[in-house]
């Protein structure tokens, strides 16, 4: 086994060109905490324009395909673009993005050479920030339920209803979507996969008050909204992969959204955690060196470090086009489960202090209160612990003669 | 990055679980339970001949020269039985004690018997109510004109009712870590072993009334870091042994909710089944990811000392989680020791504490990342 990936001469020169070229680029205020939502609005400004200026040297989303806007580089390359943007705090794309990793991966499996043509390029390029919108009031684990139609008039669709928990501040350019497009068809075979503008006349979006409220940044989306659809008509070309076939389509991006794709990076909360218990004292000593407060960080840093192997291993399993199984939800849900449980763990060895964002009492940017609230908010989004367990169950064959395929991803 | 087995490893792995279904299949795993030594001569000397003894061992001194990530195929699969017997206890940790603590003279002498098996090691730490640390060993030797003498009792130690000679650790300094290391010979007078009874696999007594012990090593006081270089090594490999364990258990588990039928379904349809599953494979993945990384650290020659603490303080708590899920699946058949999971549960409870609880590790692990 080797866990480590080795560079040529030439990938080394690549990466010098990628820091160099990043250097001059990214500001250095880019990761500040917005001081308002002016302020917000213009870091996210910031993030976009950045990410335009990646789009067109193709590192945006650097695995794409060229044909299509992307990077068309190997995975050892894109490895290094991670590696170096890791370096400033920053994410590939540096903002939320719904589009690239998770919609585009489904339109380049299942949509037509001219979808591909029409909808790839802005989205690889960086020119357009997109949402999905999955979950409705009434479906939520159970997503094959969506009750929002999409019925087909002429050349077009008509959209009507309602999605929850969607996208993230300062709005969107594109959405893509599951609806219902045959009310009366059966379960699983009546829904279709859209990709739209996000500015059709009947589309209204309305920010939801939630408990997770930090402001947008890096692959973090800040606030959710819920968006209402009223007779809201889209051509007939928004429809991917054909009517009533959303379900296959949805299994090619959730399967992504579940883990399946895997992760390399640093684990920032760890570094920051570590940092405030060896600077901050309690009873004259650095938190770090009381005995109980250590025991509890050794149990935060061991899960850190399984979430990290797992990541790794997915990520292997996809680029290497080994068989995939269980490994997706897996790592799913024990990122799921380690976050709310390092809500008491943090609590247990911090104090009160990793409650409040006030400046003195508490955290630096109050990075430990946002993962008290995100914590238990990330238990549900994107398939929740549960049904992350289901998967695992019907891919591992757990009471059933055949174990149920993990989705296509590439 | 290739985080799979190469194919000679795979060649291995195949080789070895098919000896193991020849020669070591369930009942005669079962069959070992209340026998005073873990080990089966027929089968020792089968693996003696595959060079198992000795796969660690350098070429120099007759043995394999494998890696550890090699050596850890091997043990992974005989943790699937679990196959008792000094294993771990010669090949590995009384192999490399050997390497790190002797003199070049010992080592020549002594390995080739090693790796051939006919010397069979195990190695005793702990004196009564200690921990793993330095401090733990209390021990004394006695120097006389014809040579050192040891006398106490040392609890808990690995395979001792099974091997000719045992590495014993006796304080010889008062620095905490002034302890050396000495060689006795179990058919010497003043050694006796037994058994503990209960719930331990071969995890035995050794009782020394002034039994001879040669030192090794030609000085005294360097035996701590010695045992410590060569536990370093070593502990991956027993993860390895864990993390077959976890997987044998968790196969028995999948296979258990396909075929065992209650209200009229297989039993495996019950989420309440599925979640002792989902938490059994967590557990074995987690083991088994962090055991490997800590053996390619090793074996690349990386600072690992972080990574080894961690693995061995995740098989532990993984191995014994990972046989509670397992008993929660089985229910009534899980506790006939017929069935094989039994010999699972005792041997995860033996090696949980074995070279240091996870709680031990954890500690060791963050100093170690310099917290």
């Amino acid at each position: 086994m080797d866990f480590e990936v080795t560079y040529s001469e030439e990938q080394q020169r690549f990466r010098a060109e990628v820091r160099a070229w990043l250097t001059e680029h990214v500001a250095p205020d880019i990761t500040r905490t917005p001081t308002s939502p002016e302020d917000n609005y213009r870091r996210y400004q910031q993030l976009r324009a950045l990410g335009r200026e990646l789009g067109a040297k193709g590192w945006l989303f650097s695995r794409a395909p060229v044909t299509y806007g992307g990077g068309g580089l190997d995975v050892d390359h894109a490895i290094i673009l991670e590696e170096e943007i890791d370096r400033f705090d920053l994410t590939l794309p540096p903002y939320y993005d719904s589009g690239g990793r998770l919609g585009a991966a489904s339109i380049l499996v299942w949509g037509t050479e001219e979808q591909k043509r029409a909808f790839l390029p802005p989205i690889y390029t960086g020119a357009v920030r997109t949402w999905q919108l999955l979950t409705e009031p009434s479906a939520g684990s159970d997503l094959a339920g969506v009750r929002m139609t999409a019925l087909r008039d002429g050349d077009h669709y008509v959209l009507n209803g309602q999605k929850i928990f969607v996208g993230s501040d300062n709005g969107a350019d594109r959405i893509w979507l599951i609806a219902c497009t045959d009310p009366n068809g059966r379960r699983h075979e009546n829904v279709s996969w859209f990709m739209i503008d996000a500015d059709l006349p009947g589309i209204e979006v309305q920010p939801m008050q939630l408990m997770g409220t930090g402001g947008e940044g890096g692959a973090d989306s800040g606030v959710k909204n819920t968006v209402f659809f009223d007779d809201v008509r889209v051509p007939a070309f928004s429809l991917i992969g054909g009517e009533n076939n959303g379900w296959k389509v949805a299994s090619t991006h959730l399967e992504l959204e579940h883990g399946a794709g895997g992760r390399i990076g640093r684990n920032r909360m760890w570094e920051r955690l570590l940092r405030y218990c060896q600077e901050t004292k309690r009873d004259g000593m650095p938190l770090v060196q009381h005995q109980e407060v250590r025991d509890g960080l050794a149990d935060v840093y061991i899960n850190g470090e399984i979430q990290r192997l797992f990541g790794l291993r997915n990520f292997w399993l996809v680029y290497s086009k080994r068989p995939r199984s269980y490994e997706g939800p897996q790592l799913s849900y024990h990122r799921k489960m380690t976050g709310l449980w390092m809500t008491g763990a943090i609590l247990d060895a911090v104090g009160p202090a990793a409650l409040t964002t006030d400046p003195t009492w508490g955290s630096a940017g109050g990075f430990l209160e946002l993962q008290q609230r995100n914590g238990i908010v990330a238990v549900h989004p994107g398939g929740t612990a549960d049904v992350q367990r289901v998967s695992m169950s019907r891919r591992i064959g757990i009471g059933r003669a055949a174990a149920e395929q993990a989705g296509r991803v590439q | 990055m290739d985080l799979a087995l190469t194919d000679s490893q795979e060649m291995l792995k195949a080789s070895v679980r098919s000896f193991m279904a020849r020669e070591a299949p369930k009942d005669v795993i079962v069959g070992l339970e209340r026998a005073e030594s873990g080990l089966v001569p027929e089968l020792w000397q089968k693996a003696c001949e595959l060079g198992w003894l000795g796969m660690l061992v350098p070429e120099e001194y007759g043995g394999g020269g494998a890696s550890l990530s090699d050596t850890a195929v091997l043990y992974e699969e005989l943790g699937r039985g679990p196959l008792p017997g000094p294993f771990f206890s010669s090949g590995v940790l009384g192999a490399l004690v050997l390497l790190e603590a002797g003199t070049a003279a010992q080592r020549s002498e002594l390995l080739p018997t090693v790796a051939r098996g006919e010397r069979i090691l195990t190695v005793a730490v702990t004196d009564p109510n200690a921990s793993w640390g330095p401090h733990g060993v209390t021990c004394v030797p006695q120097l006389r004109a014809d040579g050192f003498r040891l006398t106490g009792t040392k609890p808990f130690v690995a395979d001792a009712t099974s091997v000719t000679d045992i590495v014993v650790a006796a304080r010889t300094g008062d620095a905490p870590t002034d302890v050396s290391l000495f060689l006795v010979n179990t058919r010497a007078a003043g050694v006796s072993t037994r058994r503990l009874p209960g719930f331990l696999s071969w995890h035995d007594e050794v009782a020394l009334e002034g039994a001879p012990a040669i030192l090794l090593g030609d000085a005294p006081d360097r035996g701590w870091a010695a045992l410590e270089r060569a536990l370093l090594r070593a502990l991956p490999v027993l993860c390895s042994y864990m993390v077959g364990g976890c997987q044998a258990v968790y196969e028995m588990s999948v296979s258990h909710s396909q075929t065992r039928v209650q209200f009229g379904v297989p039993v495996g349809k019950f989420q309440r089944v599925q979640d002792h599953i989902i938490r059994l494979v967590n557990h074995l993945d987690s083991a088994r990811w962090t055991t490997s990384e800590a053996l390619w650290k090793l074996d690349t020659g990386r600072p690992a000392a972080a990574s080894v603490h961690m693995a061995k303080a995740v098989a532990s708590e993984a191995y014994l989680e990972a046989c509670n899920a397992a008993h929660e699946v089985h229910a009534g058949i899980g506790s006939a020791n017929e069935y094989g999971l039994v010999a699972h549960t005792q041997m995860s409870r033996t090696v949980f504490h074995y070279l240091g609880d996870p709680r031990w590790h954890k500690r060791r692990m963050a100093d170690a990342l310099e917290w």
